[in-house]
């Protein structure tokens, strides 16, 4: 294989596919690219055997061939290369030679045969949207992780579903550690093919790599087949092995209607659980929301650092409460939100609480309290 | 002035006081089974060289005659808690360091209760009272002393070393008998050519600390009857834990398992009387060849159920590759925290809630077992109790 290429035209997608080779699995060669010529291009192919991408970009072939090198290697090179054109020749036996007349680098590269197969999808119905606002959706769903043992599936991955209704149809995931839940809703247009009823779960890992590919307003495509579930870009596709497992029935939780309603000003409330959260430690996670008469205290205590407290002033005319909850969680609700206002919808000290934003209902997160 | 208070043949006393036909017999607690150590010897058994953490099989050859029983933990603790509450009467600074002994520190009693003699006299009789057992009773101006006196008269001794008598006490005291000193000390002392706490004291101190470091200083501050350490009634537990060496070698993986659930049991029971959570759970496991391993996981909630401490146990059992067979199994909990600590509840149930919610179970289970007896309820898998497969 001999070709050339422009380093402008793959040192983004060289560095975003790190996150997929650069995770440790059960083959080694999950920690090359493949790298394939094709009539006026190169494909490029990177799996971390859950989640699969493949890119085409454009070059000058003067022989065809395929080769598998390491990506760091590969990424580490051509970012640090000072010329805009650089060359791959497979010299043989694998041994394979990058740069330009100055600079010379010779990586023996792997056994393209060994890599894993691609799947290939075929023809699907796809759902469209512009990339940012899947971003965006997939940002405030995998901020919440579970523990990394935790190999279940609704802990796993993010549940995602097509809402029908009377509205426009839209897109919706919700994610969850098992103590808090996040939900984000995007609008579909008016005219899209069925996605399955039953909704799937989609690793989290998985839909982080692919946050990385997507910006701006480009629209992209979604949509699933054979247990996968694909993104495909105008010349970027990414397929990501769904998990297998349900979703608990989560309906009951996201309910708005009870409890008291209490409308707090987002950057007040999050600097003040930031600095409340300051003597929290691994062992001693939890601060106290103390609701009182228009007004909101927040008390912590460690044993072995010290104690907190700081309050604010809030509509409430409700009845004194005293809830134990981790500010982690708070804090992780409110950086996602983009507006000024939240709302909090509180029962009592043992159900769980729900944030939004004032108007803009498309994103909540409900959260557990601690029992004290 | 301290005193140093060590029950007599504990164990072999207790079996003694409570089955009157052994009294007076040679009594061995432990070495029963193939592979037992002894844990006490009464001091009938002791005539005939049996002594403690001497191997049940020598122990039998010694003294054939001897009655050997299976140790009663329970009932030991029970003994103990009460010796040591009676010593309580008497001083608030009472510091057990062990089933069957305790420091004490009685200065200023001396007005209530009279001099140390009079004192260690009032406490011999009072522990008598409670349990029907003798103890040993050693006083002196510091702590170690305390304790060389009290092992000086035994059993049912008293020994005082007043204030005026310890430079000529320990002018003569061989190093052997000064806590501390080992089989390794011992013989790098002998090595120096010294044999009392007097050779120490005339000893360069330099040497002593090169060879013996740390040690070497604290022995020359004792060889000057200097000891700071004080009698300490409260020591925060670090760690709580149960093992057992089994009856057979064995790498039957269910049958561990079997034992780290009576052992998740007991130590939960632990934690519950200690009023912590623990976050570390640790599994300990000694191969046939002796050596010993020990795995642990550390959790993001603290606990104290014992269907949890179990199913971390089984795990790292799992996670390990048992290529030898194993002679001691044991689990440990550690990283405590107070229970009263805040816990993040689920959002929706089942799954790892239940595992944290036997804690309940357990509660309610030990209550049943106080009222009726152990053997009233328990899970059905440990129906048959461990008892049969362990020493």
């Amino acid at each position: 294989m001999k070709l050339t290429v422009n380093k402008s035209d793959v040192i983004d997608v060289l560095a975003k596919v790190q996150g997929l080779t650069g995770r440790k699995s059960n083959l080694a060669i999950t920690e090359n690219l493949l790298i394939r010529s094709e009539p006026d291009g190169i494909t490029l192919i990177a799996t971390d055997l859950e989640s699969g991408f493949e890119g085409f970009y454009p070059a000058k072939i003067e022989e065809e061939g395929t080769i598998a090198i390491n990506a760091k290697t590969l990424y580490e090179i051509v970012r640090e290369l000072p010329s805009e054109e650089f060359r791959i020749h497979e010299v043989e036996n694998r041994w394979i030679e990058i740069g330009n007349r100055k600079v010379l680098y010779h990586i023996v590269g792997m056994n393209p045969e060994d890599f894993p197969d691609h799947p290939q999808v075929g023809e699907l119905e796809m759902v469209e949207l512009a990339a940012n606002d899947l971003k965006k959706m997939i940002e405030k769903t995998v901020m919440i992780a579970g523990a990394p043992n935790d190999k279940r599936a609704h802990i796993n991955g993010v549940f995602l579903e097509k809402q029908e209704g009377s509205k426009t149809p839209c897109l919706r995931m919700v994610s969850t550690d098992g103590s808090r839940l996040a939900l984000v809703e995007q609008e579909l247009e008016a005219e899209t093919p069925a996605l399955p009823e039953a909704g799937m779960i989609i690793p989290k890992r998985g839909l982080n790599e692919v946050g990385k590919f997507l910006e701006n307003e480009e629209r992209i495509q979604a949509g699933t087949k054979d247990n996968k579930f694909i993104v495909k870009k105008e010349n970027e596709t990414f397929i990501i092995r769904l998990l297998e497992g349900d979703f608990p029935k989560y309906a009951d939780i996201v309910k708005r209607d009870r409890g008291h309603e209490i409308k707090l000003e987002r950057l007040v409330f999050l600097k003040m659980l930031k600095r409340m959260s300051i003597l929290s430690s691994e062992t001693y996670k939890g601060v106290i929301f103390n609701f009182r008469e228009n007004n909101l205290e927040i008390t912590a205590t460690n044993p072995d650092r010290g104690e907190s407290k700081e309050d604010m002033d809030i509509e409430y005319l409700g009845e004194s409460m005293q809830i134990a909850f981790n500010p982690r969680y708070f804090i992780d609700v409110l950086n996602a939100v983009e507006e000024d206002t939240v709302v909090l919808h509180l029962i009592d000290e043992e159900k769980p609480c729900l944030i939004e934003g004032e108007t803009d209902k498309r994103f909540l997160s409900v959260i557990m309290p601690m029992r004290i | 002035m301290i005193l140093h208070i060590d029950m007599d043949a504990f164990y072999a006393s207790v079996e003694q006081q409570d089955n009157p036909w052994l009294r007076g017999k040679c009594v061995i607690v432990g070495g029963t089974g193939n592979r037992g150590v002894v844990c006490a010897a009464s001091y009938e058994a002791r005539k005939f060289g049996v002594h403690s953490a001497m191997p049940g099989f020598e122990a039998r050859r010694r003294c054939p005659e001897g009655i050997f029983i299976r140790p009663r933990m329970k009932r030991y603790k029970e003994i103990s808690a009460r010796v040591m509450d009676r010593l309580r009467d008497f001083s608030p600074l009472v510091e057990p360091v062990s089933i069957d002994e305790a420091y004490m520190d009685v200065s200023g009693c001396e007005a209530l209760y009279g001099d140390a003699e009079a004192i260690g006299r009032r406490i011999k009789e009072a522990v008598f009272q409670e349990v029907g057992l003798t103890c040993s009773v050693g006083a002196a101006p510091v702590k170690f002393l305390a304790k060389i006196a009290s092992d000086m008269d035994k059993p049912d001794g008293l020994t005082i070393i007043g204030e005026e008598d310890v430079l000529a006490f320990l002018e003569t005291l061989p190093v052997a008998r000064v806590p501390g000193v080992g089989k390794q000390t011992f013989a790098v002392l002998e090595a120096m050519g010294i044999a009392t706490l007097g050779d120490v004291k005339r000893f360069p101190e330099e040497i002593l600390y090169r060879q013996l470091g740390k040690y070497g200083r604290r022995i020359m501050a004792l060889a000057h009857g200097v000891d700071r350490s004080k009698v300490e009634p409260v020591r925060e537990h670090k760690s709580a834990s149960s093992e057992c060496t089994l009856k057979e070698d064995t790498d039957d993986a269910a049958l561990l398992k079997k034992r780290l659930l009576s052992q998740a049991e007991e130590v939960a029971a632990e934690l519950r009387k200690l009023d912590v959570k623990a976050r570390t759970v640790v599994l300990k496991l000694k191969h046939a060849d002796f050596r010993q391993i020990a795995r642990s996981e550390t959790l993001p909630i603290p606990t104290r159920s014992s269907a949890v401490l179990y199913r971390e146990a089984a795990r790292l059992l799992d996670q390990y590759r048992l290529r030898q067979k194993v002679r001691l199994v044991g689990l440990g909990a550690s990283g405590f925290v107070s229970s009263a600590l805040p816990v993040q509840q689920g959002l929706f149930s089942g799954g790892e809630d239940r595992a944290e919610n036997w804690e309940r179970v357990d509660r309610v289970l030990a209550s049943i077992q106080e009222k009726y007896g152990e053997g009233a309820v328990c899970r059905a898998v440990l129906r048959d109790n461990g008892g049969e497969e362990k020493e």
